[in-house]
């Protein structure tokens, strides 16, 4: 029982990065229709930034943080505006192949400028804490917290300013949104800042609590996340947090249960059975699916 | 023999690319895992060719089959891993829920093969395949891999002729037609899962081929031969070529294979960084598939419109045929072709939107489909 709980925490930590990742995955989805398939990147570019930024900032790990989230926001913002805008009117699955080249050109810029070789921070992990019955270092600690600060900062701005409610009506209906004088095409940019920020700083902390990475960092952890974000039903960013849980403790009692090299397979098998049956999200039922994947 | 070689991989790289058209281009799923298919065929052609496994090493089977035997054993166990990956994955999901589905269908793949070393040797992969037959065959060793060159642009030219056929045929426009709109075609009593998975059957096996004569010309497989994102290059190569268009797509890949290994064989390839040349090919590859979709997604070839044979002695092959047929597409009097009826023609090119080919929705079904079928028929 102790070794399940224990596992359960680690899952736990895992979900908090993975949240962070499949909301802004999600958020993506919700005001563009598409299926950034260079989201990954976005966080392989934050974690390189925060790589790169560490030494000047004397080791801190707030400074880091905040630069793998600028270097997202500038990476999402770059991808909007000149390639996702550039698609606009066309179907989901062309834009979803241009975002896969996209996707393959920044890996291969960041393994030209980085290497392909793994780099790791120097950060220190901290110690290991007993709380109740988890077993944490301070960054898992640490990663905990700020996903759930994160999750409610999402919240607030998706539900109480002007700006989330612009958000929810892009939504909904981008051309309805624009002829009610809504500014549509600059709530998705904000959207995509946001997005963009978020996911820096996922890639930032999901490669320090793994501890070395590749130029591969975000690319590998896409599939998770577009599981994680289908189990909370995609574009539907509260119950990503939702997805982004099940995922994490389902996939770390499988790999501590079998091999950790195989917690991509049963990624895989958890979408497939998601796909097969509940295509909209768990947190919904399956006689509310009206639209089918 | 540079040239020998490289035009021998371009060619195998066609066959696998008109597999991939009949998937894409005619059905317009966009299908990820199909590398794995060629991986499959690779590996299966060398355990059942090359002997049983010497100590350090370990591998499934180990049979001593003839080469040709053995890659026709390897198709048959891809289009069965097909079967099963086609069955979840084309029932229900369309766009972009197909195209994650068979990626992580890929993705588990390849971290089993990877990881599970008893069944293909983990990362160090299979090897032996060293030019089978030729000792038989007397021949030099570059007689050799001119021989190869000549059956792999034979079977090339065969698959074209298939593929070709098939395009022509009922079964062709049937998929274009369910491609076009699924609920209209359902509508008109095509079984929508059947046709594509059928489809996509038949361009698995074309994969499975691939692999069996990419085994032979590489004598070597191992996980680092087909990571995932090398099927991007045969995507930008259909795109270049001209998607659903068979001849279009063959001209595509040596366009894009000998045109790219030939152009950014001049690159820097400083010592110190021997990453760059491979990564700045990706980039390029990149930059095409981008820069293709925004401003011609058609490609260099269009596909043409589907038209019924006419009747007569109409057994001519070639996309260049019945140029009349081709400006008035329901104008079909009799003839084999006509039992198909005229709900599976395509639309002719002039009603069509720019992205041709992608008008499926997500929300696009059979079982609507078929809904409607039924009620229209009490």
């Amino acid at each position: 029982m102790g070794t399940f709980l224990v596992t359960v925490g680690i899952g736990l930590a895992t979900a908090a990065i993975l949240s962070l990742s499949a909301v802004a995955f999600t958020l993506e989805y919700a005001v563009s229709r598409i299926a950034n398939f260079a989201h990954g990147e976005f966080l392989t570019i934050g974690a390189y930034a925060a790589y790169s930024g560490q030494t000047f900032f004397h080791q801190s790990v707030p400074a880091a943080a905040l630069i793998a989230a600028a270097a997202g926001l500038v990476a999402a913002l770059v991808l909007n505006a000149g390639l996702i805008e550039q698609f606009r009117g066309r179907t989901g699955i062309t834009v979803f192949i241009a975002t896969l080249g996209a996707s393959l050109i920044l890996q291969n810029v960041l393994v030209i400028a980085y290497g392909a070789a793994n780099v790791s921070y120097t950060f220190p992990q901290g110690g290991l804490h007993h709380v109740g019955p988890f077993l944490w270092t301070t960054s898992d600690i640490e990663v905990i917290f700020s996903a759930l600060a994160v999750a409610g900062l999402i919240y607030l701005l998706l539900q109480r300013t002007r700006f989330g409610k612009a958000v929810r009506a892009v939504s909904q209906d981008r051309a309805l949104a624009q002829v009610s004088g809504i500014p549509a095409r600059r709530i998705v940019m904000q959207t995509w800042a946001l997005a963009g920020a978020v996911s820096g700083f996922a890639g930032f902390v999901l490669a320090d609590t793994i501890g070395t990475f590749s130029p591969t960092l975000g690319f590998s952890f896409l599939l998770l996340t577009i599981t994680a974000t289908v189990a909370g039903g995609i574009g539907r960013p509260y119950a990503t947090f939702g997805g982004a849980l099940i995922v994490g403790i389902v996939l770390q009692i499988a790999g501590t249960y079998t091999s950790s090299a195989y917690e991509l397979v049963f990624a895989f098998l958890l979408l497939v059975l998601l796909m097969l049956f509940r295509p909209n999200g768990v947190f919904v039922r399956p006689s509310a699916t009206a639209v089918r994947a | 023999m540079y040239w020998v070689s490289i035009v021998t991989e371009a060619g195998i790289f066609a066959i696998l690319a008109l597999g991939l058209d009949v998937v894409w281009g005619w059905c317009g799923d966009f299908d990820l895992a199909f590398y794995g298919y060629l991986a499959l065929g690779s590996y299966m052609t060398f355990v059942l060719s090359i002997g049983k496994p010497t100590a350090p090493v370990k591998y499934i089977i180990g049979w001593h089959l003839p080469v040709p035997l053995a890659i026709v054993l390897a198709d048959i166990v891809v289009v069965a891993l097909a079967a099963i990956i086609g069955a979840i994955a084309l029932r229900n999901l369309r766009d972009i829920y197909f195209a994650v589905t068979t990626l992580g269908a890929v993705s588990a793949l390849y971290l089993i093969v990877q990881n599970y070393t008893p069944l293909f040797d983990g990362y160090n992969g299979v090897y032996g395949l060293i030019n089978p037959g030729q000792a038989a065959l007397r021949l030099t060793y570059n007689g050799y891999r001119i021989v190869l060159l000549f059956v792999v642009l034979g079977i090339l030219f065969l698959a074209y002729l298939l593929v070709q056929r098939l395009s022509r045929s009922p079964f062709g426009r049937m998929l274009r037609s369910v491609r076009e709109d699924e609920r209209a075609a359902a509508a008109y009593g095509r079984t929508v899962f059947t046709a594509k998975y059928r489809a996509y059957l038949f361009g698995a096996a074309l994969a499975g081929l691939t692999g069996g004569l990419f085994a032979i010309f590489i004598s070597a497989f191992n996980p680092s031969a087909w990571t995932p994102q090398e099927l991007l290059v045969i995507y930008a190569a259909i795109l270049v070529g001209g998607r659903g268009n068979p001849r279009g797509v063959i001209v595509g890949v040596f366009v894009v294979y000998i045109g790219f290994i030939e152009l950014t064989r001049f690159l820097p390839s400083p010592a110190s960084r021997p990453e760059f040349g491979p990564s700045m090919r990706q980039i390029l590859i990149g930059l095409l598939i981008i820069l293709m979709l925004r401003f011609r997604p058609e490609g260099i070839f269009r596909e043409r419109p589907g038209v019924d044979r006419v009747p007569g002695p109409g057994w001519r092959l070639g996309p260049f045929r019945a140029p009349a047929a081709a400006a008035s597409p329901g104008s079909v009097t009799a003839g084999p072709a006509v039992a198909v009826g005229t709900s599976t023609e395509a639309p002719p090119r002039a009603a069509q939107p720019a992205d041709a080919g992608e008008g499926l929705s997500a929300r696009g079904s059979a079982r609507e489909g078929h809904a409607a079928d039924d009620g229209s028929g009490q």
